[in-house]
């Protein structure tokens, strides 16, 4: 799978805001297996970028192509295919089901593709430090466990794409490392590629391309 | 495999539960109402159907002009084109005149019985006879005159014969009995014999052949061209609205008794009709008001439909899903509707209507029909309103 910008450039944006950005208002595709990093200060529009690779939001003017695709030709129901084979994502807002348990929240995914083995969810939250989380009420666990639930779950499917926004922003360095080495693992498992947009450079990500958005 | 037990603690399904028992409690008691009224109007027409003076699925009416005040000393007769337009009526299949005799008959029973009085004969299209038997024929010479008689006159004769000490008469001796027919002629009197050779339920009249009413008309009464002050219709339906507006338009007389059955199966048929229509309103009522519960429902999981949406779950499938956990319950209420249907016409039938033959004590395939279109459409509906409000999420 392959994921083109063609001139992407948020409706909303005023003029000149772009200048300077590698990603806005260009022409630029990512392949499977490069690892992409974008840096991008506060404002930029690093969440809209990853809503509009998303397809949750399209109020920009250009085009965005899975494959050959434009989807804002897309409904839900081929949004729902893409979704659940072909792209997975960790929300800045993490987007979890706060009254359901983690482990709830991570089944509901698990379960859509049935990708993972159902063990293989224990394993993840051992490394990454929530087991003991595994059924406590969402809503009841700290940002941080919440975060590492969300990025455990992006893992419960198959994907060519695995975008985060600013995934580690309540986990301390060492909870970082796990999480990142944890994604790439599984990302290389798909011989897929990771677009992490951050604040700044991490510099325990090993991306190929880098983009100043 | 994925099922609605893996997105269950997602949806707020369990709350409002009154409204959803509400739902459920009128969608059977709607269904229950327009099946039953279905069957009972069945029943009705299956009840009150004028079996013997139907033939080919046709009603035969005789039609007069009303005799006010006002044209009381005028020809009320029909003409040629009242008859012509008449036939041209496309709820009237055809029409036929009665033709009166136009010179003086008087019948006597000879003998046996002391009886003489005036009397009035017609003729009729043979087509428009319930009982034609083959001796009603006569040929020019024939001193025998066959006659068809009404029931109801025969009917009449034996009521008042004691009174008039006069004997009592089967339907086997009516026909063995000599009647003297006396034509008065301008030559003079004209004697026949006539015999009864079979009595109509249908025709309230003395029936002769046509062709001697025409022979008679033309010889004694020196007229060939009658116009008739009676008229027998064909129809497929005397109850039809159109043909009854017709007639009235017109100041046409129909025989109100042969329509009595008919009409009080129109005003049942329309009781039963409004019931029916009730029960459609019970069940429109109940569709909307679970479809508000599932508005509710589906408003109240907002959030989690649009995140499961957004983790990749297909709108089809949970629209799917969702509607298919409603399947069961919509069917057993349909059934339960339809199987109480079926207990109490069974019921009807045994109990009230003490198993009387002309009602079948199984429901008509009808009911059935509708009972599963019913619940189609119920499923349907339910499908594509969870459908319209998944997809409107996104």
């Amino acid at each position: 799978m392959q994921i083109a910008l063609q001139k992407v450039l948020p409706v909303f944006f005023e003029e000149n805001k772009n200048d300077g950005s590698q990603v806005w208002n260009k022409i630029v595709s990512f392949s499977k297996g490069q690892n992409i990093h974008i840096i991008a200060p506060s404002g930029s529009g690093k969440t809209t970028l990853i809503h509009f690779l998303y397809g949750l939001r399209n109020d920009y003017s250009g085009h965005i192509l899975y494959d050959a695709n434009d989807i804002k030709h897309f409904d839900a129901e081929k949004f729902s295919i893409w979704r659940k084979q072909h792209i997975s994502i960790v929300f800045q807002d993490l987007r979890l089901f706060p009254e359901q348990t983690i482990l709830q929240n991570l089944e509901i995914k698990r379960v859509l593709s049935s990708f993972q083995a159902a063990e293989n969810i224990a394993a993840m939250a051992e490394r990454l430090g929530i087991k003991t989380k595994l059924h406590q009420l969402c809503k009841n666990c700290s940002y941080g466990e919440q975060q590492r639930a969300a990025i455990i779950r992006a893992l419960q499917q198959p994907f060519d794409f695995l975008l985060l926004d600013e995934p580690f922003s309540h986990l301390d360095e060492l909870n970082r490392v796990k999480a990142m080495e944890l994604m790439e693992e599984e990302s290389k498992k798909r011989n897929a590629t990771i677009i992490l947009a951050d604040l700044r450079e991490i510099e325990y990500f090993k991306s190929e391309i880098t983009l100043h958005l | 495999m994925l099922s609605f037990k893996n997105i269950a603690p997602f949806l707020s399904a369990e709350q409002n539960k009154v409204s959803r028992w509400l739902s459920y409690a009128g969608l059977g008691v709607g269904v229950l109402l327009l099946l039953c009224s279905i069957q009972m109007f069945i029943n009705i027409n299956d009840l009150l159907q004028e079996k013997n003076s139907r033939k080919d699925g046709a009603d035969f009416i005789s039609v007069t002009k009303t005799i006010t005040n006002e044209n009381m000393g005028k020809d009320n007769r029909f003409t040629a084109t009242d008859l012509k337009e008449l036939k041209s009526q496309s709820f009237i299949t055809d029409a036929a005149p009665l033709i009166s005799n136009q010179f003086r008959v008087k019948a006597s029973a000879g003998n046996i019985i002391p009886f003489s009085t005036d009397l009035f004969l017609e003729s009729l299209d043979e087509r428009f006879l319930d009982t034609v038997p083959p001796s009603f024929t006569w040929k020019e010479g024939q001193a025998d005159i066959p006659i068809i008689f009404s029931s109801d006159f025969m009917e009449m004769y034996n009521v008042f014969a004691p009174s008039q000490d006069l004997p009592q008469l089967s339907d086997k001796t009516m026909s063995s009995v000599n009647i003297i027919l006396e034509c008065y002629t301008p030559y003079g009197v004209q004697n026949f014999r006539a015999r009864i050779v079979a009595l109509s339920d249908r025709i309230n009249s003395v029936l002769v052949p046509n062709n001697f009413m025409q022979w008679a008309n033309k010889n004694f009464g020196g007229v060939s061209q009658v116009n008739p002050s009676r008229i027998y219709i064909k129809t497929i339906d005397a109850n039809n609205p159109q043909l009854l507006n017709f007639l009235q338009e017109k100041d046409y007389r129909v025989n109100k008794d042969k329509t009595k059955f008919g009409r009080v199966k129109q005003i049942l048929q329309a009781i039963v009709s409004g019931l029916a229509g009730f029960g459609v309103l019970v069940i429109l009522l109940a569709m909307l008001l679970f479809s508000f519960y599932l508005q509710l429902m589906i408003a109240k999981s907002k959030d989690n439909l649009q995140l499961l949406l957004t983790l990749g779950y297909s709108p089809k499938w949970l629209s799917k899903t969702v509607a298919k956990k409603w399947v069961p319950v919509y069917t057993t209420i349909v059934l339960s509707a339809l199987l109480l249907t079926g207990l109490l016409q069974f019921s009807f039938q045994h109990f009230v209507m003490y198993d009387r033959e002309e009602l079948s004590g199984t429901m008509h395939w009808m009911v059935i029909v509708v009972a599963v279109v019913l619940l189609a459409l119920t499923i349907l509906t339910n499908y594509r309103l969870v459908r319209k409000l998944l997809f409107n999420l996104n």
